[in-house]
């Protein structure tokens, strides 16, 4: 279930950091810059969580705060602020507020008290009919969609439509076909499928041309079956890139044909192929059993230049990633001007050649603010380097084969799998995730 | 038929992925019809109704034609033909292979000055109305027309053919 949450600061760059911070963490956003307008919303609204500013011109923090408590005293609030002496948060905890936060943001803490007092308000108000309500909003509502979507924001109307389809298309019967640029993340977009099911006994197993043989589909098989899986989806990434062995493989897997004969566990097949379907058709690089097959069901992933507006939430989205997983406290957020570039920028190679653009950037310009000087370099050396760009993507892509195939085979048990690695399970959890 | 292979595997593809797309059959019964196509076209001599729409038509009886003709008057602004009450000529003249009217489900059933008239029941499949528009230098008003009016205008032009043929040898015994 999505909340709603109000964001309120004047500040109109840090505004849309806290948007696309509370966005990507599934909740529903009313981003707002003037306190004015936002108690009148707020009274007009119902919001589960309020995140406000403390200096700002026409009244503060600590101001709007007192005015909207006495609207809706049970609205849980969060003040941010660059600088706020210890008497004034003193003051402000005498008022009611969930939680202080300076500038620069630990996000991590911001999502986790935004959560807990979330749940604490819940809590609180419980009675029939709330419960009843949140059944319903449970049943149909998460995010502007109705439903989870990570693998892009959705703030443009190819992506939205994508995401529909996708939707729309989640009880397929046998087969579903991928279609997408080079590129395309498309492990992502069959998690965000995964997702749709709440059920831990759909399975999901990833194979590619690195790891696709009859051997490796059956093992994978009796793994989600002793994991207790009751239908399995097995995902065929880079199918274009498969040997001919392999494709009529591809072929008679949703059949359960030869080497599959004695597969019992129901099973679907998403085949997710890069390049036009046509062409590679044309060149011999699908034959016709995979030609037909593939049409059952096929989604064309949208290009990012098809959805401008994602590419700077998906942007700081790996920034955030980035900054998880190098345990950096503060959130480095691109320019204004940074971000008018993702939306110009053609991104040829679409997540792939954004993600180590992005990560480029952060290599060499970690601060708290990402420059478009430094985007446009980083282009640059992501354009120059886009073979090398590639080997990266496939060596990320069979890292995560390799552990969610040992974590199959050792029960899901994670200490066991990071000591096969040598490494930690924090490790271990970060890739599975 | 064999040399229509690669037209015929595109459009029915385009085909079945459109009716799915508009919701006029479903991708379970797709999928059926996929399965027999296949079986069809890789028989050893290759059917040459090897169509989805004859599947879903007449086997699975699964799909409403006159829902996919209305679909393709709103949605496509052209009109409909019933070729039973037209009087088919001979494709010779337009040098026009027979064999691509089975492949494709489409016949040129007539020529204004350069203006080609032609009916399918597969205007919805993107290749079948590109291949025809190259084929016939764009110059085309398109008709919709039913699987069954087509496959009898189609026999009506072998038998034209047929005559056609049978005169030309007559007059060489002569």
């Amino acid at each position: 279930m999505a909340y709603s949450v109000l964001i309120l600061d004047d500040d109109r760059d840090f505004n849309s950091l806290l948007t696309d911070i509370f966005e990507q963490a599934d909740y529903i956003v009313t981003s707002l810059e003037d306190p004015i307008e936002a108690v009148e919303v707020f009274t007009n609204t119902d919001y589960d969580l309020v995140v406000t500013d403390h200096k700002m011109p026409e009244m503060t923090g600590a101001e709007f705060m007192k005015v909207i408590k006495k609207i809706k005293p049970e609205v849980p609030v969060i003040m941010v602020s660059g600088y706020l002496e210890n008497d004034t948060i003193r003051e402000l905890i005498g008022e009611g507020v969930g939680g202080v936060f300076l500038k620069p943001l630990n996000i991590f803490s911001l999502l986790e008290r935004t959560a807990e007092l979330i749940e604490e308000a819940k809590k609180t108000q419980q009675s029939p009919q709330l419960a009843e309500d949140a059944e319903g909003d449970a049943a149909g509502s998460d995010g502007s969609l109705g439903f989870g979507f990570r693998s892009f924001p959705c703030k443009s109307q190819a992506s939205i439509d994508f995401a529909e389809r996708l939707y729309n298309l989640r009880n397929f019967k046998s087969t579903l076909s991928l279609i997408g640029e080079p590129g395309t993340h498309f492990r992502l977009i069959c998690e965000d499928i995964r997702g749709f099911y709440e059920s831990e006994k759909e399975h999901f197993i990833y194979l590619s041309a690195g790891s696709f043989d009859a051997e490796q589909v059956l093992s994978m098989l009796a793994a989600a079956k002793a994991a207790g899986a009751e239908r399995v989806t097995c995902v065929l990434l880079e199918v274009e890139a498969m040997s001919e062995d392999q494709k009529k493989l591809a072929a008679s897997l949703p059949k359960c044909d030869g080497l599959f004969e004695s597969i019992e566990t129901p099973l679907r097949t998403i085949f997710c192929v890069s390049g036009d379907l046509d062409s590679l058709f044309d060149e011999g690089l699908i034959d016709e059993n995979l030609y037909i097959l593939m049409g059952t069901a096929e989604v064309r992933v949208p290009a990012l230049r098809d959805c401008p507006s994602d590419i700077a939430v998906m942007a700081q989205q790996m920034v955030v990633d980035i900054i998880r997983e190098k345990g950096l406290g503060s959130v480095s957020r691109f320019e204004q001007s940074a971000r008018d570039f993702f939306r110009k920028h053609t991104w040829d190679h679409n997540y792939a050649q954004l993600r180590s653009t992005v990560r480029q950037v952060m290599e060499t310009n970690p601060g708290d603010v990402l420059t478009l000087a430094a985007l446009t370099a980083a282009v640059q050396v992501s354009a120059a380097a886009s073979p090398r760009a590639r080997f990266e993507a496939h060596l990320s892509s069979t890292r995560v084969d390799y552990v969610r195939a040992a974590s199959i085979l050792f029960g899901g048990d994670r200490l066991k799998v990071s000591n096969f690695f040598g490494t930690d399970t924090g490790v271990v959890e970060g890739v599975l995730k | 038929m064999q040399q229509h292979r690669a037209l015929i595997l595109r459009s029915n593809r385009f085909l079945g992925s459109s009716l799915v797309n508009k919701g006029l059959v479903s991708s379970g019964d797709l999928e059926a019809a996929n399965e027999k196509f296949m079986e069809a076209i890789q028989s050893p001599e290759l059917l040459r109704n090897a169509s989805i729409l004859t599947t879903l038509l007449y086997d699975l009886k699964v799909l409403d034609e006159a829902k996919l003709l209305e679909h393709i008057v709103e949605e496509h602004g052209i009109g409909l033909i019933d070729l039973n009450y037209v009087e088919l000529r001979s494709l010779r003249p337009m040098n026009v292979d027979i064999s691509l009217c089975w492949a494709s489900s489409t016949i040129p059933f007539d020529k204004v000055e350069d203006t080609y008239m032609v009916a399918s029941c597969y205007y919805i499949s993107a290749p079948v109305v590109k291949y025809w528009e190259e084929l016939l230098d764009g110059k085309v008003v398109w008709y919709g027309a039913s699987m069954d009016s087509i496959n009898r205008g189609l026999e009506r032009l072998e038998e034209i053919h047929s005559a056609e043929d049978a005169a030309a040898a007559a007059a060489e015994e002569e």
